[in-house]
């Protein structure tokens, strides 16, 4: 049979079988980020986003998903303009194998999606169904969290069009430059986020 | 056995002038006089926190893992693997012709097919000959456990696979098991093994007791000692005893392999593996091709925890590929890592120690008792490791015995698990040395330091188990007292507030941890070093990075020496056909065994550098050295940069090389690293329920190359030894039935499982260590469970001495205690 799919924003026909799931078109079809762990739904290594909602992508056969909108972790940074999500876990040493990190990853977006300010126990409750084996969470934690301050100095700089238009280029979510970093406009060297 | 002169000879024996010699840089005269022990405002490269070489693949999910490498083969096959539904008997005849007659299906083995060898091994990825019994086949006619693999398929697609699979019939003569240890060492149990079942048999083995092997080794007069001790007075003997469960490694990844045959009639494996050399070399012997013509490449890796120091599914893969007559994959399921492969042995320890009243201690004597499972894969060498590990924290200790049992039953197989044998070895040590201090009314932790090992020590323990004194080690770092002091600080020993409510009783618990770096006298890494004309390098390296970084840590260590950013330093490594050969990943050798490799080779690159930048800048190697991408003048401060010495070099008119370094590393040393883990504990006195509100982790690693990495590898290590603790464990029916199937049933520890963790990183510096490094990966993961345990009988005064301490259990021992009032 075929099936049709908006991935990443492009729609797509791909061939499937009736008994396949979300996961196996997927990586059939070169979207292998989602990982297979279990084929359970039990790890989260699969997690995708469909229609906006974080996704067991193992356990949803793929009918169920027709004509609806997946997003994969192809489709939200590339390797030199990473999303904030993305940038925080690099920059927190956040990941050591990789095998969860894409679901862990699409995962904490769903959250600071619809929860752009969570606390540390809000993050933990988030992420309770992504299993990780290597890091023992920590560093994951802290770069949700660390993801949420960038997040919010981006929608910051939204907010306000930028600095003010004296010439200055707008500053990157790194150089931080908005009210709430305490940064001079125009960015400074801090990290970014605390003064 | 040896006497005190050990000591010198290992200083200035042949080893010791070899380790002095490597560790000065050997050949660069002057250059840099003492190039290992760096300040920290002297190091460029080694201890920044280098971003992680494949972070953004990772997050982009750009990284390439075994299975998907699918859409390079437009023929691939898929296998799925047959397997044993009962723990004991003879496979009398296997019906294939269903299976054989559906559309897709390419091929379908069995124990009695050519294509099969039966061939006896071991699928241990260890040294030659492997220290662990042959006694497996790639398909098994004598099944031992359920889930051993009996038959296998190939075809079209999974799903074709699987049910094809399904259409297998299996007729077995079925035998009585046997699950207990104990009971397997009867002579009237049931017998796993006939002695010619096996080849490569270990030492103590008796198969007609289903004894896989027998060790002992003493130091001392143990008898004696405690002879004398129950004669007289002021020595006191404790004895008591502990068991483990199985733990899985939960490895994300689950196996995988793909195996093809090349244009050039080569047999190719990419294949999720921390030995690609060891299997390269098995799959020789297995089926009888010559070592050449394997090649086995290890792309990124789902981690591996020693679940992937195994040829675990190679064999059967290789063996449907020649069947099928294309290239085949098989992915294990999670069902089947829960059921079928690999797990940390269960154990049943013995721990008996006479001391004085003072708190010396006079003997200690601990035997093990080691379910080995089904088969022996690493079955004596992780028991060996139950004491060698933890032992050694006491190292002045005057008689020491260790011995041990290794028992097959029909459950599944132990293996190699991160830690191998030490996480088992330490509850027995770390919690009976608290048990000690506790009933001699002396402080837990001033008892183990007036014992603990000190820098200095001749450290004869590690080798009990040896025929010579070859093994016997002197202490050369060791940060011990200061991971105490810190953790106690951090998790506040001195100072802890009880909670309000009377049921609830808060307490501390520590252990003391030591492990090894790398097998001593049985490793052997290699790296090659090639400078390109822009100044970059590539560095070829056998060792494996199974996730943890260490490509990356191995592009720091080569650009401190070449004095080069790490972003500089490409790393091609673990491919049998294009790098130096290395031993693998295990027994925490990475860092020391191919760190030093990796070192050595840009130090001999290096000695070229030098002399071109000798030429270039007229002056002698003597007085340059490398820095900032660039030879530099000590003397004048001219310089001359990597990029122009590359031009140089490969288009100069005069006189071209291509600029390249070898290093090779073995050694009889395997310095120990270090630790303390502290756990903070709340009993509710009334339910046995408990909280953990802290971990605290203070490792001594030398010098620790990328800290970030580190203390990634000490939360994750940590995490492991949670699991033991608290939730891990399987368990099986009365027909050896498995009953956890997958993470559902399984107790790995979530995000809101975690209590706070603080790691601390306690500098010291390893003579024979690249930079002066130690180990890190498996210390972590030997420590909470003897802290939780003493941490527990520190808040209510009782003792649990079976893992995974349940609430349960805990109520239980409170019953018991109030019922002893």
């Amino acid at each position: 049979m075929q099936i049709e799919l908006e991935v990443n924003g492009e729609t797509e026909t791909f061939e499937a079988s009736k008994s396949d799931s979300l996961l196996d078109v997927l990586r059939a079809n070169g979207y292998t980020g989602a990982k297979r762990g279990c084929d359970t739904g039990a790890c989260g290594f699969c997690t995708v986003h469909v229609d906006g909602d974080p996704t067991l992508s193992c356990v949803t056969p793929v009918t169920k998903a027709e004509g609806a909108s997946v997003e994969t972790i192809e489709g939200l940074g590339e390797q030199d303009d990473l999303h904030p999500v993305q940038q925080a876990f690099v920059d927190n040493t956040a990941l050591q194998c990789g095998f969860c990190i894409p679901g862990m990853i699409m995962r904490s977006k769903a959250l600071l999606d619809e929860n752009p300010d969570p606390t540390e126990q809000e993050v933990r409750e988030a992420l309770s169904d992504n299993l990780c084996r290597c890091t023992g969470y920590k560093k994951i934690v802290e770069a949700v969290l660390d993801a949420a301050d960038r997040m919010d100095v981006d929608r910051a700089v939204a907010t306000d069009g930028g600095p003010p238009s004296d010439g200055d280029p707008p500053p990157d979510t790194a150089a931080g430059g908005t009210l709430d970093s305490g940064c001079p406009p125009g960015g400074c060297d801090c990290s970014g986020g605390e003064p | 056995m040896s006497d005190s002169d050990n000591a010198s000879d290992l200083d200035d024996g042949p080893d010791g002038v070899r380790a002095e010699e490597e560790a000065t840089g050997g050949t660069v005269e002057g250059a840099a006089r003492e190039p290992d022990r760096k300040a920290p405002d002297e190091r460029e490269a080694i201890t920044t926190d280098e971003e992680k070489d494949d972070a953004r693949q990772i997050v982009t999910g750009e990284a390439r893992y075994t299975a998907d490498y699918r859409d390079r083969f437009p023929d691939l096959a898929h296998g799925k693997v047959v397997r044993s539904d009962i723990a004991h008997g003879h496979v009398e005849s296997v019906d294939t012709s269903a299976a054989e007659a559906m559309d897709g299906v390419y091929a379908v083995i069995t124990p009695f097919d050519d294509v099969v060898p039966d061939t006896l091994y071991s699928s241990s990825g260890q040294s030659y000959p492997e220290p662990s019994p042959w006694d497996l086949t790639v398909l098994r006619e004598h099944v031992r456990f359920v889930g051993d693999p009996v038959a296998a398929v190939a075809a079209e697609d999974p799903d074709t696979a699987d049910r094809a699979a399904r259409k297998v019939e299996v007729e077995y003569r079925e035998r009585d098991a046997v699950f207990d240890p104990e009971a397997a060492l009867d002579e009237d149990a049931p017998q796993l093994f006939e002695t010619d079942d096996v080849e490569n048999k270990q030492s103590g083995a008796d198969y007609a007791r289903n004894l896989e092997s027998h060790f002992e080794g003493e130091l001392g007069d143990v008898d004696a000692a405690f002879d004398a001790a129950e004669a007289g007075e002021g020595v006191h003997v404790v004895e008591t005893e502990w068991e483990t469960p199985y733990q899985s490694h939960c490895v994300p990844e689950p196996h995988a392999t793909i195996a093809y045959t090349d244009e050039d009639d080569r047999h190719v494996f990419i294949t999720a593996t921390q030995v690609p050399f060891h299997t390269r070399r098995q799959i020789s012997h297995l089926f009888d091709v010559p070592i050449r013509d394997v090649r086995v490449t290890k792309p990124r890796i789902g981690a591996g925890f020693g679940s992937k120091q195994e040829m675990a599914i190679e064999p059967i893969t290789f063996a449907l590929h020649l069947a099928a007559g294309r290239p085949v994959k098989l992915e294990m399921t999670r069902q089947e890592e829960f059921t079928a492969l690999r797990f940390r042995h269960p154990m049943r320890m013995r721990m008996k120690t006479a001391v004085t009243e003072e708190g010396d201690i006079e003997a200690m004597d601990l035997y093990t008792l080691s379910n080995s499972g089904a088969y022996g894969t690493h079955g004596m060498t992780v028991a060996n490791n139950v004491g060698t590990k933890p032992l050694p924290i006491y190292p002045r200790v005057p008689n020491v015995r260790f011995s041990g049992d290794v028992v097959h039953t029909n459950l599944p197989m132990g293996a190699a698990m991160r830690g191998y044998g030490a996480p088992q070895g330490h509850f027995a040590v770390e919690s009976h040395m608290d048990e000690v201090a506790r009933r001699l009314g002396l402080d837990p932790i001033e008892f183990r330091l007036r014992n603990a090992v000190r820098e200095g020590d001749l450290d004869r323990s590690v080798a009990i188990l040896k025929d010579d004194d070859r093994f016997e080690r002197t202490i050369r770092s060791c940060g011990i007292r200061e991971c105490v002091e810190r953790g106690k600080e951090a998790i506040g020993y001195d100072d802890l507030d009880q909670p309000d409510e009377d049921h609830r009783h808060r307490g501390v618990g520590m252990a003391l941890i030591a492990q090894g770096s790398g097998v001593a006298g049985k490793e052997l890494g290699a790296a090659q070093v090639k400078m390109n004309e822009d100044g970059s390098f590539h560095l070829q390296v056998g060792g494996v990075d199974t996730g943890t970084g260490a490509d990356t840590m191995f592009s720091q260590i080569a650009a401190e020496v070449l004095g080069c950013p790490p972003e500089d330093v490409v790393v091609v490594a673990a491919d049998t056909d294009l790098t130096p050969f290395d031993y693998g990943a295990y027994a925490s050798s990475t860092t020391y065994i191919s760190g030093r490799a990796v070192k050595n080779a840009a130090e001999d690159a290096k000695e070229r550098l030098l002399e071109w930048g000798a030429t270039l800048l007229d002056e002698p190697p003597e007085v340059l050295d490398t820095g900032d991408g660039a030879v530099y003048s000590e003397e004048t401060g001219n310089r001359v940069s990597l990029e122009e010495i590359g031009y140089e070099a490969t288009y100069g008119d005069d006189e071209r090389e291509h600029i390249l370094g070898d290093g090779n590393h073995s050694t009889d040393e395997s310095p120990p690293p270090y630790g303390a883990q502290f756990v903070d504990v709340t009993v509710n006195e009334e339910t046995g329920e408990y909280d953990l509100n802290k971990l605290v982790f203070a490792a001594d690693c030398g010098v620790a190359i990328n800290p970030a990495l580190v203390e990634g590898q000490i939360e994750g290590g940590e995490h492991m030894s949670l699991e033991y603790a608290t939730s891990g464990g399987l368990s099986f029916d009365g027909e050896g039935n498995p009953e956890v199937q997958g993470f559902r049933q399984y107790g790995m520890p979530r995000t809101t499982d975690h209590p706070p963790m603080e790691t601390i990183l306690v500098e010291t510096h390893e003579p024979t260590g690249p930079f002066g490094a130690k180990s890190i990966a498996e210390l972590p993961t030997n420590g909470v469970p003897p802290a939780l345990s003493n941490a527990i009988r520190d808040a209510v005064g009782v003792r649990l001495t079976e893992l995974p301490f349940t609430d349960e259990d805990l109520r239980a021992a409170l019953d018991a205690r109030d019922g002893d009032d």
